[in-house]
């Protein structure tokens, strides 16, 4: 049963991370991305992380998203123009992606490798749930959460900043 | 197992018919009927069968006939796909709110525990709002895969309306989770048992800015600005016509009773009649047995339930047929300067309230 | 006339709050709502005559229209069974819509007879803005606004209406006659 859920939807997000890089227009992207994250969401909550699930719907393809279909129509990009098709090619910044995507395949392997597949963990009935989650953040992630609170909220009163300077 | 499943298939029927098969239609009705009244006129009473009017009730037939036998018209240059996919995607999200909305609480039924949801998140209320966020690509989609400038005007300011109200709205509903202490719909409605734990008692400026989030997220006067007729034609849904448009306005009139239906779960007591705890009106029709009273407390408060959320589309309709539309940006500061603030005052005194009662 | 938009109302706080005004305004409606609503009842059991509702069924139920109502523009045709018109073409000129298109006739000199008439006096409905400058440009009181307002049609070429299709006797016209003279007031009677 879980594996019929989990194949067509694997699947499904694989499919269309694919178009997100191979659709020629800029919106066609943004919608497989959406899709992708819906497909995502959904093995999160195959997973029983329905917390999970929940955040990527609301975060990533309700809100980011949104925006970036915002601006996609906002400057009208239909990707007819040349310069979407073929953009300068920049050799630093392709091997610096290239290390980087080798670097986490590398972490990803490591981490398969390492796992029992013929035993899985057992877990609570609890995990997962919004309670559980929260009290692990405001305990054992107390740091890194509250740390990231202050990045983004930096970045937040930066970029008032930023639009305010010209504005006026 | 089977009896799990038939059970669960019954309430998705019951959900679907009662929302798209009498709510939608009998909606274009009322919102007809009601303006009429409202205006001194009398409304539509011209579709007839063999003479028989029935105070314009077939004029929801006739509409739907209507939209069956039109054109359905793609426009020169527009994106095929995306341009048939866009209402789907917009009456979609409409419908599957119901799945985390609870219309009943549990009910002991031939002695099988049945609960009136089709699925009890233990997220329901995050579930709600994260499908409210999808609902914005139909029509942001629609409006860009129109090749056509008014389209365009009307889903971009869908997206910004969307995402400026969608903050308030979930600020609000935080307030809600801090009182109630739990994001499970029916847990939220199982504690407003008690009349004076009603959302309305606890979070009153909550439901004002609930109510006026959720309405401008349903795009409606006073909040029409996406499809401002006398602005941009008829915004986002300006080249859709047909099957097609009829979905627009079918997922608009959902979204009434979603959100007639959650501002009730919310903050009106969900099922539950004040004063009276479902364990009284059980010991009422003791006689009856256990399936028959609970069978007969099941429906007075699926009743009850249905009774309020007609309250709350009464509600809104009146909202619609009173207010005048507001411009774009005085739309954008109330929802920035001051829906937003006031929310976020909201959760502190909350949070602050709750800190001194403990 | 230049006539200026005070836009800067000093509302108190409490008109700003708007909040106060949105309940007002919704008592409003509501309470003609269920005034009318329970009004109704008793209408439709047939029990009240008058309803405080004031709609006309229009195919069957008509209003009379007061004589100020500019319908399609017809021409006068006189006691003699004339038509008043001199085929001077002043309506013609007048016409925004340059919807009027009148051929001359006219004798040749002899006594005691109509010197000038309309040969064709044609009005394109399809074209014409129901301005009514026709009318107040008209000399002899030879074109009028009418009552009429029902000409859809579904062929646009039957809607240019020849000179024996607009002419309509003078009798019928009088309350117009009267309005016009009124209105415009520049014969000297
Ligand atoms: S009413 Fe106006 S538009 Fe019509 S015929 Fe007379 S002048 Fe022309
Ligand atoms: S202005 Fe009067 S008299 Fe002159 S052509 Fe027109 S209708 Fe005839």
């Amino acid at each position: 049963m879980e594996l019929l859920t989990f194949y067509p939807l694997a699947g499904f997000s694989i499919l269309l991370a694919l178009g997100v890089v191979i659709n020629k227009s800029p919106i066609g992207s943004a919608l497989c991305l959406i899709g992708m994250m819906l497909g995502l969401a959904g093995i999160f909550a195959m997973q029983q992380a329905h917390f999970i699930a929940i955040l990527q719907v609301v975060i990533y393809a309700g809100a980011i998203m949104v925006l970036f279909m915002f601006v996609i129509m906002l400057l009208n990009l239909k990707g007819t123009g040349a310069e979407w098709r073929s953009r300068e090619r920049n050799t630093l910044l392709t091997v610096l992606t290239a290390f980087l995507a080798l670097g986490v395949l590398y972490k990803i392997v490591d981490i398969i490798l390492e796992i029992d597949l013929d035993s899985p963990a057992k877990v609570a009935d609890t995990f997962g749930t919004a309670a559980v989650i929260g009290e692990t953040l405001f305990t054992d992630f107390v740091l890194p959460f509250e740390v990231a609170s202050i990045l983004l909220l930096a970045a937040m009163v930066g970029a008032v900043v930023l639009a305010k300077t010209k504005l006026d | 197992m089977i009896t799990e499943l038939l059970i669960t298939l019954a309430k998705i029927l019951f959900i679907i018919g009662v929302t798209v098969g009498f709510f939608a239609p009998i909606l274009t009705w009322v919102e007809r009927k009601q303006s009429a009244i409202m205006q001194d006129r009398i409304g539509a009473n011209r579709a007839d069968i063999l003479g028989f009017t029935a105070l314009g009730l077939f004029h929801a037939i006739a509409d739907a006939l209507k939209m069956f036998t039109k054109e359905d018209f793609i426009p020169e240059g527009a994106n095929k796909v995306l341009h048939t996919l866009s209402p789907i995607i917009a009456v979609i999200p409409a419908i599957l709110t119901f799945a985390v909305v609870p219309f009943g609480g549990v009910y002991n039924l031939f002695g099988h525990e049945v609960n009136l949801v089709i699925s009890d998140l233990d997220v329901g209320l995050l579930f709600v709002f994260a499908i409210a966020s999808i609902a914005t690509y139909g029509y942001v989609i629609a409006g860009w895969s129109s090749n056509n400038n008014w389209s365009l005007l009307g889903s971009m300011r869908t997206a910004s309306q969307m995402i400026s109200y969608e903050v308030t709205m979930g600020l609000t509903i935080i307030g809600v989770l801090m009182v109630y202490g739990s994001m499970r719909l029916t847990d939220i409605g199982a504690i407003q048992e008690d009349f004076f734990r009603w959302g309305i008692f606890l979070q009153p400026l909550g439901f004002l800015m609930f109510l006026t989030a959720a309405i401008a997220e349903n795009k409606r006067i006073p909040f029409d600005n996406p499809e401002a007729e006398s602005e941009i034609v008829a915004g986002y849904f300006t080249e859709y016509s047909g099957l097609k448009f009829g979905m627009f306005f079918m997922a608009e009139f959902i979204e009434i009773v979603t959100i007639a239906a959650i501002v009730t779960i919310l903050f009106f007591g969900a099922w539950h009649i004040p004063f009276l705890t479902t364990a009284t009106l059980l010991s009422w029709f003791e006689i009856l047995g256990t399936t028959g009273s609970n069978l007969l407390v099941m429906l007075i408060h699926v009743g009850v339930f249905f009774a309020k959320v007609i309250l709350f589309i009464w509600l809104q309709m009146t909202i619609r047929w009173t207010l005048p539309r507001f411009r774009y940006d005085q739309i954008m500061k109330l929802g920035w300067k001051i829906l937003l603030p006031l929310s976020l005052a909201n959760v502190l005194v909350t949070g602050i309230v709750i800190l001194m009662l403990q | 006339m230049a006539y200026y938009v005070n836009r800067n109302v000093k509302m108190t706080w409490w008109e700003r709050s708007y909040l106060p005004e949105i309940f007002r305004g919704l008592y409003i409606t509501s309470r003609h709502f269920f005034i009318n609503l329970f009004g109704f009842i008793p209408f439709f059991l047939g029990r009240k005559k008058d309803r405080e509702i004031f709609t006309v069924y229009y195919p069957e139920e008509m209003v009379e229209y007061p004589p100020a109502y500019r319908g399609r523009p017809v021409l006068a045709l006189n006691e003699n069974g004339h038509p008043a018109c001199v085929a001077c073409g002043l309506c013609e000129i007048a016409c925004p819509a340059y919807c009027i298109h009148i051929v001359p006739g006219c004798n040749s000199g002899k006594q005691n007879e109509i010197e000038r008439w309309p040969e064709k006096f044609d009005i394109d409905y399809a074209v014409c803005i129901f301005c009514g400058n026709c009318e107040e440009a008209c000399p002899e009181e030879a074109i009028f606004m009418s009552d009429d307002c029902e000409i859809s049609m579904l062929d646009r070429k039957k809607m240019r209406y020849t000179k024996e299709q607009l002419l309509v006797p003078v009798a019928d016209l009088k309350e117009r006659i009267e309005f016009t003279r009124k209105m415009y007031a520049k014969w000297n009677y």
